[in-house]
């Protein structure tokens, strides 16, 4: 018998692998278009922490994945990272986004209006277990308001800044090709302003709202307070080589600001926008961004702390890794152990006491 | 002249997977980092189809450093059976149109984790070892940013601490596999997890040493006959693991790094970790005729 009968690895991991997709079944395009319809939010999620938006594809992620949402984005990810850049868009003013939905808890009521949009914050949350039983469920009709509110809508900070509120400092003019773009470049601390929104919009949500969370509930430095929170599409405008600028479509955004007084007797804001619609991703990310500036070195609420460590394909890569054998590492420490207890003189024998 | 001569046909990924533009900056930090021994480049480091933390850093090095003529060996924990090392290398192959081998002699490329081989590398060869943890300073310094200062400016005091503190505590310094060592005279690396035993064939060896963590972003290199000098005090030695004395069961030979197999009957056996040396000497003793390269160890033992 040889030293390894066969490429036993090469055998084994093929099999594991047919045995996960055996479990999936055929995948076809209907199967994908029945994602896309039924599941829109996760798809959403999983475009905002993928960083690429074109839902097909995420369908397909989620298909292929069998809904392991950190499979989804790696493949996504390492799809999206073979892509040419072929344009940068013109970037998007709050004002010029078509709103579905737009609130804010600093003021009872903002010009423009509270605009409650597709919600399910005021449902109660029964299963509809009739379906189960054969009685498919059938949503009630939306009624159309008499009165359509605007689709775009002007942004509240804006208002904040024209009664001095908060500060209004200059927007800083970068030619489109050279805003730091963090998928060609490595994130280095402190971050550059466009790295750490982009690190955000593509921040894995559960880990998000677990620092966030952490920060709302008394670890961070100030209390947050959803100053606007907006689901939108943004039209995505890009220049043709010979000049003219043109729509490539729209894409669904979501974004969050949230509002705290800060030690410069202004108001502060914390920003967080993603791909898709995701309320919880951008209100912890808009709450982690508020907390960041002078958050102590470790703290959940430090740049550097959270933006690493909610990075999806990185955390869950890593996670995942303890399963690959270790046992030369383990041998290394076994062996300074036991030369440890080797070595060691032994302990003197405590001497008899006799009453 | 039409555009169809001009372009190439559409395919679904470049040569060797990345793009020309993630080649290019991989490129350029590899010079740097070979320029720099053992100081660390960030690199943007793109998503593979691997997951974090399973070799996406050497994956990166050594799809950069491919063409069709390599020959590459992949091994994990000193095999090249093992299912990540397999799973690694047919990707390789698969879009690069590389050789395999599990034999080092015939490789011009060798990832690894965990393991350098015991045949000694000649000047032909790279090897690009997996980094989980690229930061030395990680124990004594958890925030890469401060860590980056200390980097700068040679503070490694804390370093040398927590090793002097083991002695205190435990008689001997305690690191396993990583020890940190100071790469010529300079900036203190971590080797990636080989273990200690593996750690003086670096230092002035003939061949190339990258090392790339994916998921940390960073890449350093040890160049050819580049001081590689593990941390110790003048009085107390460097101390690799007491392998030199253990035969394998199954090849029959002494004096290399083996994997402890517990065996129910209490006690327990050894086998070479690295597993092809293994093979070619079984081999070698049922009269095939293989090759066998002089090994950095002999008798157990690491010329000075």
């Amino acid at each position: 018998m040889a030293y390894v009968a066969t490429r036993g690895g090469e055998r084994a991991i093929e099999q594991s692998e047919r045995l996960y997709r055996a479990e999936l079944g055929q995948i076809d395009a209907a199967r994908i278009q029945a994602l896309r319809e039924a599941l829109p939010m996760l798809i959403d999620r999983v475009m905002g922490e993928a960083s690429l938006y074109e839902p097909d594809l995420a369908a397909l992620a989620l298909a292929q994945a069998g809904g392991d949402l950190y499979e989804a984005v790696l493949l996504l990810r390492a799809w999206r990272t073979t892509q040419p850049r072929l344009a940068v868009a013109a970037p998007v003013l709050q004002e010029q986004l078509f709103t579905h939905r737009r609130i804010s808890a600093a003021f009872k009521n903002i010009p423009g209006g509270q605009i409650l949009g597709p919600s399910l914050d005021y449902s109660h949350r029964l299963l509809a277990t009739g379906v189960l039983q054969g009685r498919p469920f059938e949503p009630a009709p939306v009624e159309p308001a008499a009165d359509p509110a605007p689709a775009r809508q002007p942004s509240l900070a804006a208002w904040q800044k024209a009664q001095g509120l908060v500060a209004d400092p200059p927007r800083a003019e970068v030619a489109p090709d050279d805003i730091p773009d963090l998928t060609r470049e490595p994130l280095l601390f402190p971050a550059a302003r466009a790295h750490t929104l982009q690190s955000l919009a593509r921040a894995d949500t559960g880990g998000m709202l677990a620092l966030g969370y952490s920060a709302m509930r008394g670890y961070g430095n100030t209390h947050p307070t959803v100053n606007e929170l907006r689901l939108a599409e943004a039209e995505v405008r890009v220049r043709h080589p010979r000049g003219t600028e043109f729509s490539a479509g729209r894409v669904k955004v979501s974004q969050a600001e949230v509002i705290s007084k800060g030690k410069s007797g202004l108001l502060e804001l914390g920003f967080c926008a993603t791909l898709g619609w995701n309320e919880v991703k951008v209100i912890s990310g808009a709450t982690l961004d508020l907390n960041a500036p002078g958050a102590a070195k470790g703290s959940p609420v430090e740049e550097e702390f959270f933006l690493y460590h909610t990075e999806p394909v990185e955390a869950s890569g890593f996670c995942i890794h303890f399963k690959l054998p270790h046992y030369v590492t383990f041998q290394s420490s076994l062996d300074a152990l036991r030369g440890a207890k080797a070595a060691a003189v032994p302990a003197p024998e405590p001497e008899e006491v006799t009453a | 002249m039409t555009i169809a001569t001009l372009t190439k046909p559409w395919e679904a990924f470049s040569y060797g997977f990345l793009d020309a533009s993630a080649k290019r900056e991989l490129r350029r930090r590899m010079l740097k980092a070979i320029a720099v021994p053992g100081c660390q480049m960030p690199y943007a480091s793109r998503e593979v189809p691997m997951a974090r933390g399973w070799g996406t850093g050497g994956l990166q090095v050594t799809l950069t450093l491919l063409k069709p003529s390599s020959v590459v060996k992949v091994i994990d924990q000193g095999a090249d059976d093992s299912v990540n090392a397999a799973s690694i290398r047919s990707f390789l192959s698969k879009v690069s149109g590389a050789a395999e081998t599990w034999d080092t002699l015939a490789a011009t490329l060798i990832q690894s984790r965990h393991r350098i081989p015991e045949e000694r590398l000649r000047a032909d060869q790279v090897l690009v070892l997996q980094v989980p943890n690229p930061e030395p300073l990680r124990p004594v310094e958890p925030n890469m940013s401060v860590a980056r200062q200390m980097h700068a400016d040679a503070d490694y005091g804390r370093l040398w601490l927590i090793l002097y503190e083991q002695i205190v505590r435990s008689g001997r310094i305690m690191q396993g596999a990583s020890y940190p060592a100071l790469v010529n005279g300079r900036h203190v690396m971590t080797p990636s997890p080989i273990p200690r035993w593996d750690l003086p064939k670096l230092h002035m060896a003939q061949h190339l040493t990258f090392l790339s963590a994916g998921r940390e972003k960073r890449l350093y290199a040890v160049p050819p006959f580049t001081r590689v000098d593990p941390l110790v005090f003048s009085d107390v030695p460097y101390k690799v693991e007491d392998h030199a004395a253990l035969t394998c069961h199954r090849s029959g030979v002494t004096g290399y790094f083996m994997n402890e197999i517990p065996q129910g009957s209490g006690g327990s056996v050894f086998e070479l970790s690295d597993s092809h040396l293994g093979i070619k000497v079984i081999r070698r003793a049922k009269g095939e005729d293989v090759a066998l390269g002089a090994t950095w160890y002999e008798n157990g033992k690491m010329p000075q």
